[in-house]
């Protein structure tokens, strides 16, 4: 069983290895900061093969680790977002405790992958837990910011305090149906009534992923958190947490709560999970845009937009069903990528600038027009134009949502999608015309640092993930087909 | 309700807190002034009673009598509170020693729980809040410093306390403490297993873990007991007598009944764990030479006697232990503060863990 | 057990975490939240959890607390004092708090088997600790791993946060 064990868990394995080898040499030497990068991305690189090469479907420990070519997708995104984020680190960190924090992202990527790999309560909590706590530090990791310190210290409280509702809905639904797994969790709702009390545990439960996923109105940690955290901390709170989240918070609702879906039709509401992921939806998307209107800091602005977003997300999963889900799926896999290409240009102009601000950004595109190049797609992926990736997102969610219902009964919840959509529209061209339109301030003429090697590093990848942006627009069916192969 | 158990039990706490407890205290006291003096070459206290046998009664009465002086600025609740933390725990780990075998067919321990090892952690980790909140709520500078010392040590310690303990119960296979006695009857003590199948050599090799496991956890017991060369909490000359020096009267009493409690306890738990607890082979050559086991569990006044000795064997090895801690205070110098960090946590702790190892190699390579 | 040491020891715990929420001396919160865990391990050993009841004195009365203790100590951090207390934002607060208490109470209390009595709990024939360790190390051998993962995290964590920065 542990040689099973072992082997089945490998590339979690490989990330562990690699993050404690990191730390030794972050201990062993301040100049050793390059190497921990190299390192790290091996290591990171080294997974994707060992998940490339698990078997296609094994389950262990009933449900704790699951095998199927969806986690092994999703473990693959999870493991190239965070190679993303270590790239990101190497621009923008200094190389004080650099061992410390690469080893802390890894750390946080196992959580990612045991989230995704896992249909167990216990132990989704307990990947919950590591990724939460990673992520912790790495919000405050910057100890000359006082703004990090407030970033880390907010995400902290929030997460707390929602992991423990999640940790009380947990124990309510342990309590009565006697199993943790959720394949188990399922077969006894369809044989018994849903209780009540069942309802209870299932909302506490989801609120500590409302809040992972920073939907309204669980979001209030994500604007100073975006803002105040170094950005590829920002970048992989916003983009890894986030991806890994919708995966397990998808299958807990679908394949654990499944019949207590209830339904979130406009004419026939039903008790059940379905109408609170609505009502969520509804007020992410309904408060992202609004507020997201009103901010002049580029990272606020993205940290509203994400809850607009997480907003959309949810509206697959509130149709139910293998399409609800592979949509979901694809927008936020879709939106991760792009929102971690964004904060690599937020984290090239600070380091340009020295702020992010809107002001930062004015006259991006007659200094580097490769970066206001990037950050147009980016841009306008997330507001949702075609040919970009973010447009055929949109439109699988929507119609998605549309068809689950008869009668159009969703057509409300779409309404406000669209409507919100509308509304991002204006900030997210606001962007753009402060990079290609407003002349360079003259109060930021002084580049701060520089441009190095390891900006040119980050300048490739940015252009890898504008082309993945791009592309998936273009050709959205080698992702989709993928991930409704795999969503049995 | 089992009337029988409750009034065996209640008997048995009496018993052991004022027949056996109090008195070993007090008598403690009176042999560590006796042997100190003996190792200075001094008389020590010998002027109430025949030899000086009465001056526990003496000192108690002293204490008792001292105008109670509490200072100003004091804390006042947690002023009280803290020598009666210093002093329960103490008393209470005993609840789960097995002090003698039978004695009217009643099992000699309060209470044989199935956790008995980890209630004696447990319990006694509570210790330290009476030295810290006593050197808190004085509100003065060095009992303060006596009380981070206490507490910051006696949690290094723990650690190596916890650890040491480990490959016994990996050899056991129980965390009660009757069945580590059990054991030990059946098989000899632990660090001597000359009994039962003692011609098995990877017997011999498992005592080897457990001397060690002996010598950390007897050092920890040091420690824990800030006893010398431990005794930072309390340095004379480095904090006028550490956390206990705005205590007077019978608090001062209570603290100073604490911490030789505490000894006794870990006295206890060593032979215990160790020394195979009451248990005293006596050489037969009824039938051929065999080592003959004498517990209460015979007739009429075979059996009462047999307790009775097991009680006192029990006690007469602690009292050997005693004397140890007393020979070690007056013999050895004191550590520094960071030298006794560095014990802890750079030494004691990696060889408990190493040790743990150990164990459970031989364990696996000579199943039982 | 019966029920009524459950009450007192509930009793107990709820009383003295109250306690840690409205006393303004933090040495008194502290040891507040001590009872508190003590008259939890009390009611886990009422369950014949033994193991359970012993491992929270000892992990969190004997070890975490000693050094929250240690440590508001060496900060020297004084009773907290008294400030003005918005009563908008307070009565939100416990309106939100009360309000979700009786929800659940009430959804526990139409409940159908919180009517009935409890059916005694069948008595384990395994040893806790056995019962414990075999589960451990066995069905829950994966999030026991991952648990040893999560506090390499709270160790990086700690030290990098109070690690302080030679410039």
């Amino acid at each position: 069983m542990y040689i099973e064990l072992l082997k089945l868990a490998s590339p979690e394995t490989v990330v562990v290895v690699t993050a404690l080898v990191v730390l030794a040499l972050g201990l062993a030497n301040e100049r050793t900061a390059g190497l921990c990068s190299g390192v790290a991305a091996a290591g990171l690189l080294f997974a994707v093969a060992a998940v490339l090469m698990l078997p296609q479907q094994a389950t262990l420990f009933h449900g704790m680790l699951v095998i199927t070519p969806l986690t092994s997708l999703f473990k693959i995104i999870c493991l190239v977002l965070a190679f993303f984020t270590v790239i990101l680190a190497r621009a923008d960190l200094s190389s004080r405790n650099r061992g410390e924090y690469l080893a802390l992202v890894l750390l946080a990527t196992i959580g990612l992958m045991l989230l995704v790999g896992s249909e167990e309560l216990l132990m989704i909590f307990i990947g919950l837990e590591l990724t939460g706590l990673s992520l912790y530090v790495m919000a405050g990791f910057d100890k000359t910011d006082v703004r990090s310190a407030e970033a880390g210290l907010k995400y902290f409280l929030f997460g707390s305090t929602a992991s423990a509702f999640t940790l009380f809905g947990i124990s309510f639904i342990y309590g009565m149906t006697g199993t943790t797994a959720l394949a188990a969790i399922g077969q006894k709702l369809t044989t018994a009534p849903v209780q009540p009390l069942l309802f209870v545990g299932i909302v506490m439960t989801l609120i500590g992923f409302a809040f992972k996923i920073a939907a309204a109105p669980f979001h209030l940690w994500a604007p100073d958190t975006y803002q105040g955290a170094p950005v590829p901390s920002a970048a992989f709170i916003a983009s890894g947490s986030k991806v890994a989240s919708f995966v397990v918070l998808g299958k807990i609702v679908l394949v654990g709560f499944g019949p207590a879906q209830g339904s979130a039709a406009w004419h026939a509401m039903v008790a059940g999970w379905a109408p609170v992921l609505a009502a969520l939806a509804a007020l992410s998307i309904l408060i992202g845009n609004l507020v997201a209107l009103a901010q002049t800091n580029v990272r606020r602005l993205l940290a509203y937009s994400a809850v607009a977003h997480a907003g959309y997300t949810l509206l697959g999963l509130v149709a139910g069903g293998r399409e609800g889900f592979s949509a979901t799926l694809f927008y936020t896999t879709v939106y991760a990528f792009t929102l971690v290409g964004a904060f690599g240009v937020v984290a090239l102009v600070r380091r340009e600038t020295g702020g992010d601000d809107l002001k930062n950004f004015s006259g991006l595109s007659s200094r580097s027009p490769l970066l206001a190049g990037c950050m147009s797609i980016f841009m306008l992926s997330l507001a949702g134009l075609p040919p970009l990736a973010g447009f055929f997102g949109k439109f699988y969610l929507f119609s998605a949502a549309l068809r689950a219902v008869d009668n159009n009964g969703l057509l409300w919840l779409v309404a406000i999608a669209l409507f919100g959509s509308l509304i991002s529209l204006y900030y997210y061209l606001m962007v753009l015309k402060v990079i290609f339109v407003d002349e360079k301030s003259s109060s930021t003429t002084q580049p701060l640092n520089p441009s190095t090697s390891a900006d040119f590093l980050q300048e490739i990848s940015l252009t890898v993930l504008a082309a993945v942006v791009l592309f998936l627009g273009v050709m959205p069916g080698t992702l989709v087909a993928r991930i409704i192969a795999a969503v049995q | 309700m089992d009337y029988f158990l409750i009034t065996t039990s209640l008997l048995k706490i009496l018993g052991i807190l004022f027949v056996i407890i109090l008195p070993m205290v007090s008598y403690t006291i009176y042999a560590e002034r006796r042997v100190s003096a003996f190792i200075q070459d001094r008389v020590g206290p010998n002027r109430v009673g025949p030899a000086g046998l009465f001056q526990p009664v003496a000192d108690i009465a002293k204490l008792l009598f001292k105008e109670d002086f509490s200072p100003r600025n004091a804390n006042t609740f947690y002023y009280w509170l803290a020598p009666c933390l210093a002093l329960i725990p103490a008393i209470v780990t005993f609840a789960v020693v097995p002090f003698g075998s039978t004695l009217f067919g009643v099992p000699m321990v309060i209470a044989d729980i199935n956790v008995g090892i980890l209630f004696v952690f447990a319990i006694a980790s509570l210790g330290v809040y009476g030295i810290v909140l006593g050197g808190w709520a004085s509100n003065s500078k060095y009992p303060f410093l006596g009380g981070v010392r206490s507490s910051s040590q006696m949690i290094s310690y723990e650690l190596s306390l916890g650890l040491a303990v480990i490959p016994i119960f990996l050899v056991v296979g129980q965390l009660r403490l009757t069945d580590v006695v059990r054991y030990q009857i059946d098989h000899g003590w632990m660090i001597a297993p000359f009994l039962g199948d003692w011609t098995n050599p990877a017997k011999w090799l498992l005592a080897i873990p457990m001397l060690v496991s002996f010598v950390v956890f007897s050092v920890a017991i040091f420690a824990e007991t800030n006893r010398l060369p431990f005794d930072l909490p309390e340095a004379e000359q480095e904090l006028a007598g550490g956390y206990n020096t705005e205590y007077s009267s019978m608090k001062f009493g209570l603290f100073f009944l604490g911490e030789y409690a505490a000894m006794i306890t870990g006295s206890a738990i060593v032979v215990t764990l160790f020394f195979g607890a009451w248990h005293l082979p006596i050489p037969s050559w009824h039938g051929g030479f065999h080592w003959a086991l004498i517990d209460g569990s015979g007739d009429g006044w075979r059996g009462i006697l047999g307790g009775l000795f097991n009680i006192a064997t029990f006690f007469a090895k602690v009292a050997v232990l005693l004397f140890v801690f007393i020979w070690v205070r007056w013999t050895l110098p004191r550590f520094r503060y960071d030298q006794l960090m560095r014990l802890g946590w750079v030494f004691f702790f990696e060889i408990a863990l190493v040790n743990i190892f150990i164990t459970a190699i031989i364990l696996a390579y000579y199943p039982a | 057990m019966s029920p009524f040491l459950f009450w007192i020891f509930a009793g107990l715990m709820l009383v003295f975490g109250a306690g840690v929420v409205l006393n303004r001396n933090p040495v008194a919160s502290a040891l507040s939240l001590v009872v508190s865990f003590l008259g939890l391990a009390a009611l886990f050993m009422s369950l014949d959890a033994y193991f359970i009841g012993i491992i929270q004195v000892l992990v969190y009365a004997g070890a975490v607390m000693v050094l929250f203790l240690f440590i508001i100590m060496l900060l020297d951090l004084r009773a907290e004092k008294l400030r003005k207390i918005n009563w908008l934002a307070s009565a939100g607060g416990i309106a939100v708090a009360v309000a979700l208490s009786v929800q659940i109470l009430y959804v526990i209390g139409n409940f159908r088997f919180s009517q009935q009595p409890f059916p005694p709990l069948a008595r384990s024939t395994v040893d806790d600790v056995h019962h414990v360790g075999s589960l451990l190390f066995e069905n829950y051998n994966l999030p026991f791993q991952i648990i040893g993962v999560l506090v390499l995290v709270a160790t990086i964590g700690v030290v990098v946060l109070s690690k302080r920065e030679l410039r």
